[in-house]
């Protein structure tokens, strides 16, 4: 054992949160230059004890909340952590790579993809929406906005009637159309136009009751509007836009904002609702602003170094992530006003970041280096996976669907990843 | 009262025996007054001890005693029923005065004596007797009252009444002498007045009123001497005085300093180094270990006498007797006193200085955040170079002229080409309208103009743009103008194209006034009057403000705030008044070739690029000569450009590279720019050796693009 004394050992303590790979809680003295490979190795044998070696599954192993990713001691020493103390590892399955799944052709950009249940509702630059099914099957094609459609988002519905789905689209001709789909019919209707922007419509949010619309625009401002009871306003169309809603056989009518709120200094990039009444946007004037929506005011202000072009919450980890015009990715939190950590990996801007709902350390980011990646927040260093397929610029990812990551972009296509659950989500 | 005492006049006149003089120390007195008031309250009187107050006298001289003598017989004569007491005392009486010095009296408590007479016997105490004694006294002695004991020789004095009159004036705060001799009347005996009478009646003396002789001869010796230089007036003197005087105020305040060449070569002498003492090796008798062996005495042997490591070899002798006279005493004594002699021991005067310190403190880079760092975006889509970019104001939207004659817009945030204006020739500047409330874009094709309306941004903009430009009515004056305004036909007009300027000539430039209705171009080699042209978009006119330019005119910019119009030649810039209509400076810019101006927003700065590489800040309010003039650039340089909003500059050349600098301009009018350079930006590639055609920041994030030859587009953030 001559090795043994020349080499620094370290005393760890495994555990974990997963039951059926729990193992007996006794300090090991491993190697302090081991990687997680070789711990994985322990773990399979201790775990494999006197049994007949079944399925290998891998872990990954978390000291002091980041994953291992160098060898162990310059992991503590990067952690600042004394190698004299036992070492608490936690280890987890690691999750297998999401496959993907199919590509989705559309006809110009496909600057935003929002997918809800079975459905997947994406809108392009050649000024119109597409409604596809899971399975990748375009349900139908959608035009009437007259300029590039920036956003799109699902109203969820509560209770009504099922087969109709309600959802909302924000385009470049400063307008936000309320569509209906009827999944009886195969048909959409336009139920109404919100107008009142002087800019495009670059973002909006649905409130969790799917009673309240909030949306931010290139002209600085935010503004709420009702989906239910609304003011309508009955309004002599267009020629041109009655050319379009031709199928629908009715004009549409015109709602207006409940609420302007003013604030932002420059162009409003991304808004989310925190809660049923306040909501978070971000802008281009590098702040981040939450609002009391119930009282119509500021109540929080977050200065960035940099112009903001997306963030989400999790209402999981109730953690703001952000994407700035400088290829890191940030996670903030506002209960304490501070950054937590920073993504760095991405060569390219990113455009867009989206939370898993099921799990509270997972996201993804897409960004212009046609690459989005899966991340987990505690590990900030590298990201869990790259997800390669896009041949230019992802301008929109989403995570609605649990079960697929969607990615967006340049390159006309629509990527859809599958992501298999663990057990446990299951 | 004592200090009083003290001040008062020692010489005390006896009224009462007026020959008798007291010449009493101020001390002395003080303590006898002290005394003396103990003694005031008790109203009996005893004069037994009265003529002892003659005896005061310190002066031994015989005057004193003459005194003495008449004082006997005065009190002789006065009361004579004292005599026989007296009589008995006179040896003693003799004697009595103080002969210890001025010493404190306790001293002798314990001795029957105070001092020694000059024969050497003891000086008794007077009799004091005890407190029955001094009971009686003051029961029968009518002088006991005024019966004070001298300290210094322990003898009673009975004080007179002189004395006493004097003490209750102390006491009173008077003079001591009486107020009665004070205020007498002063007798002016020699005024300045002339008296009526002379004192004396002699004739003045002919001496008095015929010049003397004598003076005269003196006077001639000293006029003598005088011209002989053997002596000197009086001031000549102080100065030679003065001069030599080494105690006199110097008024050179750094003679000291000049040191004298012999004590700065003992200051600075460095003695001479030591020779180093024997060791054991040295020894007569060294031990075994010192002694060179066989091997090494071969060694010692083979080596060159300088290479040895002792100039010897240690020997050992059985006593001091047998050592023989050391050979090579006189070498080594002679080498070093040569060596003293001639290597010379010199102080090295070497200043010690970090020569990091010696370049001036730069500001951290991080500290200057926000500026461009990376590349974020190439807009691709362009087939040939694009000369020219310009953002909209807003910042949402690029407009990009290119080689293959189409005018592009593009989304800035995802690199999008939204539209495409196929024109008829190469489009060499486009420009945004600055006004955000006009949504209009200028192209330069060849020789025209062409204003579009690009209608990407807010609908109500974009229709009252359209509005004003249609409101316009042709008043039929166009037809003198040197340009012609044309509008569009409806089918053009539905793509967005509104107004054509067409020129006469290749148009060099373009540019707008900041509130955007008016325009300037330059016109390539024009009509020399016609080479800068200012248009009016409202009214459509256009005028030709120079009736000759002077030189060939390279850049026209317009001044951000207020009615200046720079016009920049190949070398000089020259900033008009445009309401005065006349010069209002001339900047001389140092380098050979103007090729891009742009002037800062607040109006007072100015950078100029030019085709020798070189980059020329002006500070309008400082010099007409250039602030500070950077080349970091290899090569000639296309555009320069300013940010509206932060402290950047940037200037793009034909080396590949877009350089952005820090340029920090202060409210504070004394304070100069900070100029610091941040970053190189290097992305585009060389293609006609022709690299980065144009540079613009965006309106409001610190970012910059960049067009260049290889017919892309770059946003770096």
């Amino acid at each position: 054992m001559a090795t043994e004394d020349i080499v620094p050992h370290v005393q760890a303590k495994f555990f974990t949160r997963q039951e059926q790979y729990s193992i007996p809680d006794n300090p090991y003295s491993i190697p302090a230059s081991i990687t997680a490979k070789e711990l994985n190795n322990i773990i399979y044998s201790v775990l494999n004890e006197g049994k007949t070696a079944n399925s290998v599954i891998e872990f990954d192993f978390l000291i002091h909340g980041e994953f291992l990713r160098t060898s162990l001691d310059t992991h503590l020493e990067e952690k600042n952590v004394s190698s004299e103390a036992v070492i608490e590892i936690e280890y987890v399955e690691r999750q297998a790579a999401p496959r993907p799944e199919t590509s989705l052709a559309h006809d110009d950009w496909v600057s935003c993809v929002r997918g809800s249940n079975s459905l997947i509702l994406c809108g392009c630059y050649d000024n119109t929406l597409k409604l596809w099914s899971r399975d990748g099957k375009c349900l139908t094609t959608i035009s009437g906005h007259l300029a590039p459609v920036k956003c799109v988002e699902w109203i969820p519905s509560n209770g009504g009637s099922t087969a109709d789905r309600m959802f909302i689209s924000g385009s470049q001709d400063q307008t936000l159309l309320v569509w209906c789909w009827k999944e009886s019919q195969k048909a959409v209707d336009c139920l109404y136009a919100c107008k009142g922007h002087a800019g495009s419509v670059d973002c909006a949010a649905v409130n969790t009751d799917g009673a309240r619309i909030v949306t931010g625009s290139w002209d600085k401002m935010v503004k709420l509007w009702s989906f239910v009871d609304g003011l309508t306003v009955e309004e002599e169309e267009g020629e041109r836009k009655n050319k379009k809603l031709k199928s629908s056989g009715k004009s549409v009518s015109t709602r207006v904002p409940l609420v302007t709120l003013s604030g932002h200094k420059e162009a409003v990039s991304s808004v989310t609702w925190l809660d049923g009444s306040t909501i978070c946007t971000s802008s281009w004037d590098h702040t981040l602003r939450v609002w009391d929506m119930t009282h119509s005011e500021q109540t929080q202000i977050v200065e960035g170094s940099k112009a903001f072009f997306s963030i989400a919450y999790s209402p999981l980890s109730k953690l703001i992530l952000s994407a700035s015009a400088d290829k890191h990715v940030r996670l903030h939190d506002l209960r304490t006003k501070e950054m937590k950590s920073t993504y760095t990996s991405h060569t390219g801007l990113i455009s867009s970041v989206d939370w898993s709902k099921v799990n509270e350390h997972l996201f993804i980011s897409g960004s212009h280096d046609m690459l989005m990646k899966l991340w987990d927040t505690r590990s900030p260093k590298a990201p869990l996976y790259n997800l390669i397929g896009q041949d230019d610029k992802i301008l929109a990812v989403d995570w609605s669907i649990p079960e697929l990551m969607l990615s967006g972009g340049a390159d006309n296509q629509l990527k859809i990843f599958n992501y298999e659950l663990r057990k446990k989500m299951k | 009262m004592a200090s009083r005492v003290s001040m008062v006049s020692t010489k005390l006149k006896q009224g009462t025996n007026g020959k008798r003089t007291l010449d009493l120390d101020g001390e002395e007195k003080d303590e006898q007054l002290l005394m003396m008031k103990n003694h005031v309250d008790d109203s009996d009187d005893s004069e037994d001890s009265d003529d002892e107050t003659a005896n005061e006298n310190e002066d031994s001289s015989s005057q004193d005693e003459v005194y003495e003598e008449e004082d006997e017989t005065s009190e002789d004569s006065e009361s004579g029923d004292e005599q026989p007491e007296k009589k008995d005392d006179e040896p003693e009486k003799h004697d009595v005065r103080n002969t210890i010095g001025n010493i404190p009296i306790e001293w002798y408590n314990d001795y029957s004596h105070i001092g020694y007479d000059v024969e050497g016997r003891k000086l008794l105490k007077p009799e004091h007797g005890d407190a029955l004694d001094e009971f009686l006294q003051k029961a029968d002695d009518p002088n006991y009252w005024r019966t004070v004991v001298n300290k210094m020789t322990g003898q009673k004095v009975v004080l007179s009444d002189a004395d006493i009159e004097t003490i209750q004036r102390i006491q009173a705060s008077k003079h001591p002498a009486g107020s009665e001799g004070l205020y007498e009347p002063w007798v002016d005996f020699f005024s300045n007045e002339v008296m009526n009478m002379p004192v004396t009646g002699r004739p003045p003396d002919k001496r008095s009123f015929i010049p003397s002789k004598w003076e005269k001869q003196r006077v001639g010796q000293m006029v003598h001497a005088l011209k002989m230089g053997w002596m000197k007036p009086r001031g000549e003197i102080r100065k030679m005085k003065l001069a030599q005087d080494p105690n006199a105020p110097s008024l050179d305040l750094w003679k000291e300093d000049a040191e004298p060449e012999i004590t700065k070569r003992y200051r600075m002498h460095i003695p001479a180094p030591k020779e180093p003492l024997p060791g054991h090796a040295e020894s007569f008798n060294p031990p075994e270990e010192y002694l060179l062996d066989a091997e090494e005495e071969a060694k010692w042997n083979e080596q060159e006498p300088e290479d040895r490591r002792m100039n010897f070899k240690p020997q050992k002798f059985c006593s001091y007797r047998t050592v023989p006279k050391y050979g090579l005493f006189i070498n080594e004594r002679f080498s070093r006193l040569l060596d003293l002699y001639l290597a010379a021991r010199q102080r090295k005067m070497k200043m010690n200085v970090n020569p990091e310190d010696l370049i001036p403190k730069r500001p951290d880079k991080k500290d200057l955040q926000p500026y461009p760092t990376k590349e974020g975006m190439v807009y691709k889509g362009h087939t040939d170079m694009v000369r020219s970019i310009s953002p909209d104001p807003s910042g949402q939207w690029l407009v990009s002229g290119s080689d293959d004659s189409t005018l592009k817009l593009w989304e800035v945030s995802t690199g999008r080409c939204m539209k495409t204006f196929k024109m008829e020739e190469k489009v060499t500047y486009v420009a945004w309208n600055p006004n955000p409330a006009i949504n209009l874009v200028a192209a330069v094709v060849g020789s025209d103009v062409i204003i579009i309306n690009p209608g990407l941004v807010d609908k109500l903009v974009c229709s009252n743009t359209d509005n004003t430009l249609n409101n316009f009515e042709d008043s039929g004056e166009s037809s003198k103008s040197v340009v012609v305004w044309s509008s569009y036909d409806v089918e053009e007009k539905d793509k967005g194209f509104r107004i054509k300027v067409s020129h006469t000539m290749a148009i060099v430039q373009f540019t707008w006034h900041n509130k955007g209705d008016y325009f300037a171009t330059v016109q390539k080699d024009g009509n020399k009057s016609h080479a800068v042209l200012i248009h009016q978009l409202s009214k459509r006119q256009t005028q030709a403000p120079f009736s000759k330019p002077k030189g060939l005119v390279q850049r026209v910019s317009f001044h951000p705030l207020h009615p200046y119009f720079f016009v920049a030649t190949q070398q000089h810039i020259r900033i008009y008044n445009l309401v005065k209509q006349e010069l209002h400076k001339k900047l001389q810019a140092n380098c050979k070739f103007i090729s891009s101006i742009d002037v800062h927003p607040g109006g007072d700065n100015v950078i100029i690029g030019s085709y020798d590489s070189r980059l020329c800040w002006f500070d309008l309010d400082l010099s007409t000569k250039p602030y500070q003039t950077l080349k970091y650039h290899k090569k000639a340089l296309r555009q320069v450009a300013y940010h509206k909003h932060y402290p950047l500059f940037a200037s793009a050349s034909d080396d590949g590279s877009v350089i952005v600098s820090h340029g920090k301009v202060y409210s504070d009018q004394l304070l100069n720019p900070l100029i610091v350079t941040v970053k190189v930006l290097r992305g585009h590639k060389t293609a006609y050796h022709l690299s980065v055609l144009d540079c613009k920041f965006h309106p409001t994030q610190p970012w910059i693009f960049s067009s260049g030859a290889d017919s892309t587009i770059r946003l770096y953030v």
